[in-house]
């Protein structure tokens, strides 16, 4: 299988500090990749290098083997990479369906076309669909901010998925959702990803998450790529092991 | 619930329709300097309340606006496309002063577009070749449009009114569309605005230049009504002021500069009984305003009516009554 994104020797510095160090990898396509490691590996740092808001300092970042290193998150998103943030970011005071619409919308036409276009963007109904889909239909008309922490979590991923991306990056989806809630994202992506053929790149702390949903899992400790493996290998390695409990 | 809302627009446009004809002549320029303001207090609601830009240069928009459609006149421009081009004039200018915007944000974003504030009333003032200075410029003429004269004062009303109209229906129907949406995007999120494939950088250009435009018209009719400008009427106390119908109408509701204008334009008339007091009794009654209502009387009124709502489950969301203007709670 191609790859949908390849890494090539990215490093990312702040000052002194070496937040990603030579980090290489690539994502297959249709493959759901986990990155695992300590806080402060550079997971986040990573992520925001490939996605464009942050420039890397050395490196190369690819999508389908086309160069995207510099290249502005919207133009990225528009070649249909996406993400979901570490920390909840939807539009409050939006409803739930124009959250939705909204995170399709730039996706078709031009600047004018979707001045003079339809309210919705010709969007209303596909985002019923992932409202249904994500099982939001009762909170639909509901501003977004209204919304408990775990259904913001669950918009925050639909939104993600709105425009039909080709990759999806997932920051810490997990993070402070709760149990019930966490098999229900977990379930759901896993409903996304055989459906659509998605490739997923997930950031996680939550090791049962990790290991339930993942593939693949690569292992960051101090901005470096320390192991990679299927998810049971990794989680016996003793190199990983002393870099999650060693210091 | 929306009915009512419609109900309400309709009999204030009816309203706006009759009240020329119980007033005196000074009551039509009140209402015909409401009508003028609106105009660009919707321009600014369009840049601040909806995307989030704070911006002082409404103000200084407005002489651009007056100052083009003066000088084109004089030079024997007709009126119509006098109008067109300060429209356009303020477009472009709008458009250079987002730039700022896209690197710094909030009360820093303030100061610049102060700044530029005082440049424009500086230019005004000194330029004397062209603006005549301090001195002004007198003598305006009032259009003739299509052999309708509107040198009346109440005709003059009607013009500014209908296109008071005209621009909020094309102000409306824009914020409905997806770029609305884009708006109130920049305002919340501009990080996640980006990663979901919004052109930030371009919506934001287009808010400010949208918003100055209708700025530049709202001088382009302010110059006629007056009949006389001169640069202190466009200095920075035009911005606040400006500003101030924005906020004390409710940022981010449709019809909160309709509100706020009203009220910057009546009230300091309403208190004048009090003589030489009757600017401190406006300031007085505005601080109390803000005091209890920082989210504008169509913030109050929304509130009001979701309280309503939450004693009688069985009526519809609150949101659908004020509309597009709804996305502040």
């Amino acid at each position: 299988m191609s790859a949908v994104l390849e890494v090539v020797n990215l490093s990312k510095r702040f000052g002194g500090i070496t937040a990603v160090d030579d980090v290489s990898f690539d994502v297959r396509e249709g493959e759901i990749l986990g990155i695992i490691g300590p806080n402060g590996s550079g997971k986040s740092t990573l992520f925001n290098c490939v996605l464009g808001q942050l420039t890397p300092n050395d490196g190369e970042v690819r999508v389908d083997g086309k160069a995207t290193t510099g290249m502005r998150p919207c133009d990225l998103n528009r070649l249909g990479v996406s993400r979901t943030f570490q920390l909840l970011q939807v539009f409050p005071q939006l409803s739930v369906r124009d959250n939705l619409i909204l995170a399709g919308q730039e996706h078709q036409g031009t600047m004018s076309s979707r001045l003079f276009g339809r309210a919705d963007a010709g969007l209303g109904e596909a985002a019923d669909q992932m409202i249904e889909f994500f099982r939001l239909s009762h909170l639909s008309g509901e501003q977004a901010g209204a919304l408990s922490y775990g259904q913001q979590k669950l918009l925050d991923a639909a939104m993600a998925f709105m425009a039909g991306p080709r990759l999806v990056l997932l920051d810490e989806p997990a993070g402070g959702v709760n149990l019930t809630m966490l098999g229900h994202l977990r379930e759901r992506l896993q409903a996304y990803h055989s459906e659509r053929q998605a490739t997923f790149v997930v950031i996680e702390h939550q090791m049962e998450f990790v290991m339930a949903l993942c593939t693949r899992v690569l292992v960051l400790a101090e901005g470096r790529v320390i192991a990679e493996g299927a998810p049971q290998d990794i989680r016996r390695d003793p190199v990983v092991i002393e870099a999650y409990l060693g210091h | 619930m929306k009915r009512l809302g419609s109900v309400a627009v309709v009999a204030a446009a009816i309203f706006a329709v009759a009240i020329p004809f119980f007033l005196k002549p000074y009551g039509v320029y009140l209402i015909s300097t409401w009508a003028v303001l609106t105009i660009a207090a919707i321009g600014l609601n369009l840049t601040l309340g909806y995307a989030g830009q704070v911006s002082l240069a409404q103000g200084a928009f407005v002489g651009i606006g007056a100052y083009t459609v003066t000088l084109l006149m004089q030079a024997g421009c007709p009126y119509p496309l006098a109008f067109v081009a300060a429209g356009l004039l303020c477009f472009g200018i709008g458009w250079i002063l987002g730039y700022p915007a896209l690197r710094v944000q909030h009360h820093y974003l303030a100061f610049v577009t102060l700044a530029f504030t005082t440049l424009v009333f500086l230019v005004l003032r000194n330029e004397e070749w062209l603006t005549h200075g301090t001195y002004g410029i007198s003598g305006i003429g009032r259009p003739t449009l299509l052999g309708w004269s509107t040198v009346s004062a109440r005709s003059f009303y009607f013009f500014c009114f209908g296109m008071l109209c005209v621009l909020a229906a094309a102000t409306w129907w824009m914020l409905r569309s997806p770029w609305g949406r884009a708006f109130v995007a920049l305002r919340e999120n501009p990080l996640r605005a980006l990663s979901l494939g919004l052109d930030t950088q371009r919506y934001t250009l287009m808010a400010f230049a949208i918003g100055s435009s209708l700025g530049g018209l709202a001088g382009a009719l302010y110059a006629p009504l007056v009949q006389f400008i001169e640069p202190g009427s466009f200095a920075l106390g035009l911005s606040f002021n400006l500003l101030l119908m924005v906020i004390v109408g409710g940022s981010g509701y449709f019809f909160g500069p309709f509100v706020g204008a009203l009220i910057a334009v009546l009230l300091p008339e309403w208190v004048r009984i009090t003589e030489g007091y009757y600017l401190m009794v406006y300031a007085a009654l505005i601080m109390l305003m803000m005091a209890f209502c920082p989210y504008g009387v169509l913030g109050m009124v929304e509130r009001a009516i979701k309280a309503a709502t939450r004693r009688n489950p069985s009526s519809p969301a609150p949101a659908a009554v004020l509309g597009v203007e709804g996305t502040r709670s």
